[in-house]
Order: C-alpha cells, then sequence, then structure tokens
C-alpha cells in the first residue's frame, strides 16, 4: 500500500505540474504580449493578448483546482507529515499562498473581464504584472514548502524525533520561509517551469504556424513564438546557472543526496562525473565516467574538494539509485535543449528569424517533449533522492504515510479522473484560442 | 473569545455566502435558461473567487487547528474525494462554458448544465459536511469514521431542504429576475420554518435567543425586496452579499464553543504560542492586501459601462 501512496501522490503532482507550468507561460507571454501591443501600437499583439487570456482563465480555474485537490490528497495521504506542517511554519507558507491566490484571482479578474473599463492600457497592463506577481508568488510558496522537506527549519528537530513525533517545541512560525535551500530550489524550479511551460505553449504556435495558410494568424502565432523563443533563451540559461546552484546547495546540505546524485560510492577528491551506471559492491560499475570533471564543477561552485559518498552513510538511508540515471538523463536533456537554443540564438542574432523558420518550428515539436521530459524528470529526481525521507532527516515516507486500504478505491478514482482532465484541458484550451478570431477585441 | 475561530469562522462565512450565490445561479440556470444573462454577469468573474474564499478557509482551519487536521480529513475522506472530484468538474465545466464556441456535440448550454449540477452536488456535499459538524450525527469519533445513513436524520435532512428553500426564494431578489417575484416570501418563510425545525431537530440546545438574528434578517431581505423604496438596497449584489455573509457568521454560536454535537470544546484545539501570533500577524497583513485589493477591484468595476465582459 506504501507504493501505491508514493504512485498516486506522484502521479498526482506530475499531472498537476503540466497544468501549471503551462499557466505560468502563458501569463508571461499575455503580460509581453500586451506590453509589446502598447509599445507599437500593434494590434495583433493585443489580440494575442486576449485570446490568451482566456486560455489562461481555463488554466488557471483548472490548475487551481487541481491544487486544491493535491492539498486535500496530502492530508489524507501523508497525515503525520501535514500534522508536522500544520504545527509549524510550513504552514505560515500555506497561508501566504492564499494570499498570492487573493492577488491572482482579483487582478485577474479585472484583467479578463473588466478589459474595456480601463482609461489607460498601461494601468491594465499593469494589472497583468500584479497576475504575473500574484501566479509566481503562489509557485514561490509552494516551493518554499518543498525546500522545508528538503532542509527542515523552524522547530526542535531532536525534541520531535526523540518523542516519537509527539512533541513539537521551539516553533520558529516565519523560519519555513528561508530554509538552506529555499533561495536556490525556488530560483532553479521558477525558471525550469517557465522554461517548460514555454516549450508546450510553443509547441502549440508551431503546429500552427507550420500548418495556418491564413497570413494573420501566422502573424499572430509568429509574434507568439518570438516572444517564447526570447522567454526560453533566457530560461535555459538561467536554468543551467541554477541548476548547478542547486547541486552545490545538496553538496553542502544534502550530502547523502548529492553523493546518490551522482554515483559516488565512497567519497574522495579528484572524483569522475558518472554516467548511466550503477553502485554495486562499493564501486560504480556500467556506463562512464568523465574524470575529474565532478570535483571540477563542484570546486568552482562551492570551494568543496573533498566530495561525500554513499559509503559515509548507513544503507537503510540510500535513495534508490536509479536517481543517477535520472540526474544523467535530465541534464542531458538539459544540454541538448541548450544547444537547440545556442542555435536558435545564433539564428537571432543574425537575423534569419528563427520564430518563423520551418526548419527550427518543426524543431520545437519534439524540443518541447524532450523539456517536459527533463522538467518531470528533474522533479523525480528531487523527490526520489530525498527517499527514504519525507522530511529530510526527520521523518521517513513510512512514518508519515497512511497505508489504509481504503485508500485504493479513491485512489484509483483520482487517476482516472486526472487520466481525462489533464487532456481534455490541454484539448479544450486549443479549442478555446482556435475558436477565437485573429482580430477579435482589437480596435483594428 | 477565539480570535482564531472568529477569523476562520469569517472566511467559511464569506466562502459559504458565494458559494449559495452559485446555487442560486445554478438553480436559476436550470429551471429559467432564458434569464441566463443576468446570472452569468455575477457568476462568471465570481466563481474563482469563492474557490479563493474556499481555500483561505481550508487553509485557516488547518492553521487554526492542527490537530483535527488528520482526524476531520480521515473521518469525512470519503465525501472529501467526492468533493474534490466534483469541485474540478465545476471549475472545469464553467471555465470551458464561458469561451468555448459551437462545434461538434459540446456547446455552452451543455457545459453550463454541467456546471450547474455540480454545483448543486457540490452544495449538497458542504451541508452534510456542515450538518454532521455541527448535530454529529454519522460521525464516530472513537472509530474516525463517517456513516451517510447515521447521518440521514429528519434534522440533516430538512436543514438541506430548508437551505435549499431559502436558495431557491432569494435567488429572484439577487438576480433581479422579478417574474419569480412572488415566490420570494413564502419560499423564504418555508425555508426559515425548514431550518429552524432542523436546528432543534439536530439538538435542541442549538436553539438559543441567538437565532433571532439569522431569522430576522433572513426574513427582513424578504420583505424590503417588495418594498419599492427598498427594492434597490436589497437587490445590490455588494449589499446582499454582505447580508449573507452576516446572517452565516450570525451561526456560530451553532459550532462554537463545541463542536461535533457537543463532544468537542473549539478552544481545547486551537493553535497557541508562536504559531497563534503568526497567524495573527499573517491575517492582519493579509487583511490589509485583501482590503486595498479589492478596493481597487470596486473601483474599476463600478467605472465599467455596462459590467463585466462576459458575453
Amino acid at each position: 500500500m506504501l507504493s501505491f501512496v508514493r504512485f498516486l501522490f506522484a502521479f498526482t503532482i506530475g499531472s498537476h505540474i503540466l497544468l501549471v507550468s503551462t499557466s505560468i507561460s502563458l501569463i508571461f507571454l499575455i503580460s509581453i504580449s500586451e506590453f509589446l501591443s502598447i509599445r507599437h501600437n500593434d494590434p495583433t499583439y493585443e489580440a494575442l493578448a486576449r485570446r490568451l487570456s482566456k486560455m489562461f482563465v481555463i488554466s488557471f480555474g483548472v490548475g487551481t483546482a487541481s491544487g486544491i485537490v493535491m492539498a486535500v490528497e496530502l492530508i489524507g495521504l501523508y497525515p503525520g507529515f501535514m500534522t508536522l506542517v500544520a504545527s509549524t511554519g510550513a504552514m505560515s507558507l500555506f497561508y501566504a499562498e492564499i494570499s498570492a491566490f487573493f492577488l491572482e484571482v482579483l487582478a485577474l479578474v479585472l484583467y479578463v473581464y473588466y478589459w474595456n473599463s480601463f482609461g489607460s492600457r498601461l494601468v491594465h497592463w499593469i494589472v497583468s504584472l500584479f497576475v504575473v506577481i500574484g501566479t509566481l508568488a503562489s509557485a514561490v510558496f509552494i516551493t518554499m514548502v518543498n525546500a522545508w522537506m528538503n532542509t527542515p527549519a523552524g522547530f526542535d528537530i531532536n525534541a520531535f524525533t526523540s518523542s516519537g513525533f509527539k512533541t513539537i517545541t521551539g516553533v520558529q512560525p516565519y523560519a519555513a520561509f528561508i530554509t538552506a535551500s529555499s533561495v536556490d530550489q525556488v530560483l532553479h524550479v521558477v525558471v525550469t517551469t517557465l522554461f517548460a511551460g514555454s516549450m508546450v505553449v510553443g509547441a502549440y504556435f508551431a503546429y500552427w504556424f507550420i500548418r495556418s495558410k491564413d497570413s494573420s494568424e501566422k502573424a499572430m502565432y509568429g509574434r507568439a513564438l518570438k516572444i517564447l523563443g526570447a522567454i526560453a533563451v533566457v530560461t535555459v540559461i538561467l536554468s543551467g546557472f541554477t541548476g548547478s546552484r542547486e547541486m552545490g546547495n545538496l553538496l553542502v546540505n544534502q550530502p547523502l543526496k548529492y553523493a546518490a546524485l551522482d554515483g559516488n560510492p565512497v567519497p574522495g577528491t579528484n572524483l569522475p562525473d558518472r554516467f548511466f551506471g550503477t553502485v554495486q559492491g562499493g564501486s560504480y560499475v556500467g556506463g562512464f565516467t568523465l574524470p575529474g570533471m565532478q570535483s571540477l564543477l563542484a570546486q568552482f561552485e562551492t570551494g568543496i574538494t573533498y566530495l561525500p559518498g554513499l559509503s559515509q552513510f548507513p544503507q537503510a538511508n540510500w535513495p534508490p539509485l536509479l536517481v543517477n540515471t535520472t540526474f544523467n538523463l535530465m541534464a542531458a536533456g538539459g544540454v541538448a535543449l541548450g544547444l537547440f537554443f545556442l542555435f536558435y540564438f545564433l539564428a537571432l542574432i543574425t537575423k534569419r528569424r528563427p520564430y518563423e523558420s520551418r526548419k527550427f518550428l518543426y524543431a520545437w515539436i519534439p524540443a518541447s517533449v524532450v523539456a517536459i521530459l527533463v522538467y518531470q524528470l528533474g522533479w523525480a529526481t528531487d523527490e526520489v533522492g530525498r527517499q527514504p525521507w519525507i522530511v529530510y532527516n526527520v521523518m521517513t515516507v513510512a512514518q508519515a504515510a497512511n497505508t489504509s486500504a481504503g485508500l485504493l478505491v479513491p485512489g484509483i478514482l483520482i487517476i482516472i479522473f486526472y487520466l481525462a482532465v489533464v487532456p481534455s484541458s490541454f484539448y479544450l484550451y486549443a479549442r478555446v484560442f482556435r475558436g477565437s478570431h485573429s482580430t477579435e477585441g482589437t480596435a483594428a | 473569545m477565539n480570535g482564531i475561530f472568529e477569523v476562520n469562522f469569517a472566511a467559511f462565512s464569506v466562502f459559504a455566502a458565494l458559494l449559495i450565490t452559485e446555487i442560486m445561479g445554478a438553480v436559476v440556470l436550470l429551471i429559467a435558461w432564458s434569464a441566463r444573462e443576468k446570472v452569468l454577469d455575477y457568476l462568471v468573474p465570481i466563481w474563482e473567487v469563492t474557490g479563493t474564499f474556499g481555500a483561505l478557509w481550508v487553509v485557516t482551519g488547518g492553521f487554526a487547528y492542527p490537530a483535527l487536521l488528520v482526524p476531520v480529513s480521515s473521518i469525512f475522506a470519503p465525501l472529501l474525494v467526492v468533493f474534490l472530484i466534483i469541485w474540478v468538474a465545476r471549475s472545469a465545466s464553467i471555465a470551458f462554458a464561458e469561451f468555448i464556441t459551437k462545434s461538434g456535440w459540446l456547446d455552452e448550454t451543455k457545459l453550463y448544465r454541467a456546471y450547474s449540477i455540480s454545483t448543486l452536488v457540490l452544495g449538497l456535499v458542504v451541508l452534510i459536511l456542515l450538518s454532521s459538524l455541527v448535530g454529529g450525527q454519522g460521525v464516530d469519533l472513537s472509530s474516525g469514521s463517517f456513516s451517510l445513513a447515521s447521518w440521514a436524520t429528519a434534522g440533516n435532512i430538512l436543514f438541506v431542504v430548508g437551505t435549499l428553500l431559502l436558495g431557491v426564494g432569494m435567488a429572484p431578489i439577487f438576480f433581479g429576475l422579478s417574474s419569480f417575484r412572488k415566490l420570494v416570501l413564502p419560499l423564504a418563510l418555508a425555508g426559515v420554518a425548514a431550518s429552524t425545525l432542523s436546528y432543534w431537530l439536530m439538538s435542541a440546545d442549538l436553539i438559543t435567543p441567538w437565532i433571532a438574528i439569522p431569522i430576522l434578517l433572513t426574513l427582513a431581505v424578504g420583505l424590503l425586496y417588495h418594498w419599492p423604496k427598498t427594492v434597490r438596497v436589497v437587490t445590490n449584489k455588494a449589499v446582499f452579499l454582505a447580508v449573507l455573509a452576516t446572517i452565516i457568521f450570525s451561526l456560530q454560536p451553532f459550532v462554537y464553543p463545541k463542536v461535533i454535537g457537543q463532544a468537542l470544546a473549539v478552544d481545547s484545539v486551537t493553535t497557541a504560542g508562536a504559531m497563534a501570533d503568526a497567524f495573527a500577524s499573517i491575517t492582519v497583513v493579509g487583511l490589509l492586501l485583501l482590503a486595498l485589493m479589492l478596493a481597487f477591484y470596486l473601483r474599476i468595476a463600478m467605472r465599467g459601462p455596462s459590467g463585466p465582459d462576459v458575453h
């Protein structure tokens, strides 16, 4: 039953982040489109913003409803964990997140439904920034909860564990906002989420740009792709940078997870980067290595030369060693996407308009699949890499979980439900966008 | 006086007021489709706000009563699963209905019907949950379980019926449906009578002098609707929502100081110490932000020449 509980939550969150990454990229695209429509007095950008805002309303509605499902699911699946959360500062993060929701929802309602009631277009555009801030703040606060799970703080951990999880003392309600991993994790999650969402939304526009024969529609898709291409170039660079910082943070604060991700059987200096093998009998077997590379990167990022190995930790606390492979796949996918956008950027600066080039757009569609896989692998690596802990070095998943057989039927219902909701949401986003005419709502 | 309880109950009152108006709208969409424009003018911009207040209630509840979070969710697990699935269905159907264009079998009418039905089911689930929190029927605290069969007493069923009568009776006021004007007072009276009787059947202890407040406020709204000088006041949506939230807020003696059929003292499970201070601080900051946002919202919404652009 524990495996089912793990799978159920992993499945739910994996589905949820697909919806959320799309939402985040949509609101950036909307806000930038409207800004450009004002700056260049371009009705196509305004029409794009208007049509996308309809998609965003749907994505917000389904995404927040799914978020509520996840919150309640957490209580049902991991009661021990949620009791700890509710009694410590992690709960403050959920409360702060609700404030972000209010900002997002009120600004969104004004932005979409009172578009024509604003005297100034600039003020209307500023409202879109509040939606952006609310959306980002929601993502930031929920990521902070995850960072708190990786590097718990704000209560007396010794008293809690030694009392058999009965005594929660020394509570500092705001400590969860800034834990040892919060900044690095938030930065990495925000940029990779924006990147993955932009790739998915971009794939939709790339497909229709290639297929469309209508010049006004093509002009709109081209503008969307121009913005999304720019977002992708910036965020793919930032993803690499923040990902490197994340690894540095793991090295300092979660050395066991670091050792598992890098496949280090024993600690040492001048360690190689290890790819696609596994640890057996105290050594790394299968796969291949790049001599000295791991130490070089670690020293560059943190100045640390002596790197941790799995042998330093009790084997019972090791995460599944598959994380080395998932980590490698994620990194390889990230590098491939980085190369794709390097070529894209080169085409951009040499004025070859890659956002309208069929060659690039054909490549964008499979690249978006890679981006989503990389995004999901990143999340899976982070979560599986923390196993067996739900709160690192404090509470294991087994100690937190509800393993009642009664969860089986509702759990299966939730899985079936998500299997229907996610594809139908994407289908309807597309249908709603395509259902509006390209000049709808513009003064043109 | 328990400030943390008051904040959580205030959040609930606003959420419940918004949900009741959605239920009223759902009923109108089902039985009087021709009046949809008046209903959608209200529903379309507000349904997301309802959800956000619902989330606020749940989160402040988790913050306020950490020891209850797990027992309550395990007792009501089956109801919560139904609630969650219906919640996503309701949100998805109205969001899609708003923007869908006719193509194939799926259209605006079908999606709004799906929204209406899911909202009514959602209301039913919430009413079952609330009535069991008030009267305690169906809840077995020792085994941590809930039985719908044990819940289905005359008092609880009448509670659902009374609320539905009140909702249908008040809908013509809220949505300005003058053709249903004659139904308002009879249905309001029947709703008040059924609700009061249901409280008495749930537990005679619930009938205290406090109950005069919600009864008088409800009847006052119905009566003022029939008086030409005050009709504009009670049909104003902000005023109506404020009165409705006040009516719900005035029902707090049903769940304070004791809840679940007087079995649990609320103060004994309320958070304390540093977390209580944090609750207060975050609430104050959150309320200030909310007030600022609502002020800006009203400033823009009131300026619009013909309401929101929802058609």
